[in-house]
């Protein structure tokens, strides 16, 4: 072989390579990513016990929706897969691997039920999948994929314990919870705080997600005789056990998380009974006026489901997704999971609808905060504090 | 307090009755297990809330049309789907009506969505009054004597009802029936529709205590067909029996045993009776007719 051959067969090799490797932008390699679109799945109880926390994913449905409307992410436009769970792990796990294993998806937003994620956790690590997670770090083991956006239920728990103990000056706190991990999150952050403050729960009544007749855990309720009774359950739950305990004459007052926190709905639901309910509140009321919710209001209107109300879990929805486009966004054309990655933890007090927000590789714990909110006649709410953080 | 653990697993013990009433109703007449029959009152229910709430129709007038609507549903069930079904196995009757109940299912949620709702209803579940010392709310007072009621005119219906007596004579021998100018079809299509609404009554009372979504008669039909078989499936009286067990024995064994396990003890019950008495407490011995 000659000098020139070998150059020429040298030259021919490196122009071979260099058009058969990967363009810094097309992320050809990366499942969910195409030179169009991102797949962004997410599942969702849009049936089941917990129907009305549905809402969330036609929140982010219409959020995404409304990206695309403005032009997309960099150049791609967003689809958005929604799997409906029913509040089932079983299914989650199905749900999850049709959307991944099918038609490939990018990264995952909310998902809704601590016991479902927990039955996915372990895959989405092994398939590398980003999850802008309405889970917590609490519960849900955390990993370099997760970016935990909703309070941590222990430390939500925790100010609504403080609260209603300093503020109200409650003695006799009983809590009412899902047996699952996301009442025992709650019933953990409650105790931690009576600890502090040598307080005992006086009655913690555990209950299954699907019972309809709940007198036995009423009257274990009432047999405590508490002055505060704290509700770590799903809406038909706490329907439930709010019309037995008005039946039994139970009448402390009730504490909810922000699970519960659209008064609208509960108040439809229960048929009055919750006014006066104190909740915690993680992103601003649906009622608020601020520029970036009259935004999501208009969206809403022009691509939403007709007829549905825009309601706290269609805000939700939304800000799930946001810091999940925000990095997106920060990263250009080169949408990789690990330039993803980097671009949330960079995030520094980012503020959409929830909270503020910060991220880093030590600390996926983005929101820290949540404010009390009372819930008034005719579903309306009034706010009562400012942020609180965590002790 | 035992007394008011008492008091509640019979209120909640009357609805499991209707709706173990429902199913005997069927099987006896037609030996299927309907696990479609919770979804079968789910759908009235709803179609009672769209007169209520949508037409704001009044209670009164709601009420009628809406178990008519369920006579008509039990109806349509039977024709247009069981009686499709050529020589079908029990099995394939089973899972005939699981894929019923599914279809309900989603039709309830394709057009009325699967947000809950509050079911406009004269009585509230928090209106009470003190009887004989007990908290008792106007409600489960109501589920209470609706399902003695209920009860009373099935009673009279199968004992002196010319109709009644030919559902009887259909469940004890189909071909002779028919030989003697019963037309067993027709009984068919009649008992699958008083058994709707036999389960709509009981899911009317249900909804006000708790919501209205499309998964509200999940777990009441499970313990309704808990108590028909702890009663057995094939006695009317037996289902009776079998729901106000099941509610009690489940208030009881929440309130002092385990509130963990209130929800499953209905099963246990089922396997404790079968032991001792295989075809439940009120059955007689299931003998294979030929």
């Amino acid at each position: 072989m000659t000098i020139k051959s070998f150059l020429s067969a040298v030259s021919l090799s490196v122009i071979l390579i260099l058009l058969c490797s990967p363009v810094p932008g097309i992320a050809a390699d990366t499942p969910g990513v195409t030179d169009t679109e991102i797949r962004i799945g997410q599942w969702a109880a849009l049936t089941g016990p917990a129907a009305a926390w549905g809402a969330v994913a036609r929140g982010a449905d219409v959020y995404f929706k409304m990206i695309n409307d403005e032009g997309g992410i960099n150049g791609r436009k967003i689809k958005h897969l929604v799997y409906d769970h029913q509040y089932n792990p079983a299914k989650t796990v199905a749900g999850v691997k049709e959307m991944v294993e099918g038609p490939g998806i990018f990264a995952l937003v909310a998902g809704d039920c601590t016991a479902c994620a927990l039955a996915v956790r372990d895959y989405l690590v092994e398939k590398n999948i980003i999850w802008s997670s309405l889970g917590n770090a609490w519960s849900i083991k955390p990993d370099k994929h997760f970016f935990f956006i909703y309070p941590n239920y222990a430390d939500e728990g925790s100010i609504l314990a403080k609260y209603a103990v300093e503020q109200m000056g409650k003695k006799k706190v009983a809590i009412l919870y899902q047996n699952d991990d996301y009442g025992k999150g709650g019933l953990a952050g409650v105790e931690r705080q009576l600890k502090k403050k040598n307080m005992q729960l006086v009655a913690a009544v555990p209950v299954e997600a699907q019972d309809r007749d709940l007198k036995s855990h009423a009257m274990k309720l009432k047999a405590a005789e508490p002055d505060a009774v704290v509700l770590w359950v799903n809406p038909t739950t706490a329907v439930i056990i709010r019309k037995t305990a008005a039946a039994m004459k139970l009448e402390p007052t009730w504490f909810a998380p922000s699970t519960l926190g659209d008064p609208e709905l509960m108040d439809q639901i229960t048929g009055g009974l919750w006014e006066g309910t104190i909740f915690s509140m993680m992103a601003e009321l649906p009622d608020s006026d601020s520029p970036l919710m009259n935004k999501y209001r208009e969206a809403f209107k022009k691509f939403g489901p007709a007829g549905e109300r825009f309601s706290l879990f269609t805000m939700a929805g939304i800000g799930f997704a946001e810091p999940l486009v925000e990095a997106l966004k920060r990263c250009g054309r080169e949408v990789t999971t690990e330039r993803v990655i980097q671009e949330f933890d960079k995030m520094t007090d980012f503020k959409g609808i929830f909270g503020h927000l910060t991220f880093r590789p030590e600390d996926r714990q983005g929101q820290k905060e949540v404010y009390m909110v009372e819930s008034l006649k005719g579903g309306k709410a009034k706010r009562l504090t400012d942020w609180l953080k965590v002790d | 307090m035992l007394g008011q653990v008492i008091m509640g697993g019979i209120a909640v013990g009357s609805a499991y009755a209707l709706i173990a009433l429902a199913m005997v109703i069927i099987y006896k007449t037609s030996e299927v297990l309907n696990f479609a029959q919770g979804d079968m009152a789910m759908l009235s229910t709803y179609f009672a809330f769209m007169l209520l709430s949508t037409y704001g129709l009044p209670f009164w007038l709601s009420l009628p049309v809406a178990l008519v609507f369920s006579f008509a549903v039990g109806i349509c069930c039977e024709f247009f789907f069981l009686r499709r079904a050529k020589n079908p196995t029990v099995l394939g009757l089973i899972i005939m009506t699981l894929s019923l109940e599914m279809i309900l299912f989603g039709l309830a949620s394709w057009k009325w969505g699967s947000e809950q709702k509050d079911l406009p209803f004269p009585i509230t579940s928090y209106d009470t009054f003190s009887f004989g010392g007990f908290l008792v709310s106007k409600l489960e007072a109501l589920t209470f004597i609706t399902a003695l009621v209920m009860m009373f005119m099935l009673f009279l219906f199968f004992r002196f009802s010319k109709a009644g007596i030919a559902v009887k004579a259909t469940q004890l021998n189909r071909n002779a029936a028919r030989l003697m100018g019963i037309r067993t079809n027709r009984i068919l299509l009649g008992t699958w529709g008083l058994a709707s609404v036999v389960g709509t009554v009981a899911a009317l009372l249900i909804a006000p205590a708790s919501t209205l979504d499309p998964y509200m008669m999940w777990d009441p039909m499970l313990k309704g067909f808990s108590a028909a078989v702890v009663g057995g499936m094939n006695s009317l009286p037996g289902a009776a029996v079998g729901g106000y067990l099941v509610g009690i024995v489940e208030n009881v064994f929440g309130s002092y045993v385990s509130i963990e396990f209130k929800s499953v003890v209905a099963f246990a019950l089922i396997v404790i009776i079968l032991c001792v008495k295989p075809s439940g407490l009120l059955a007689r011995h299931y003998i294979k007719k030929v």
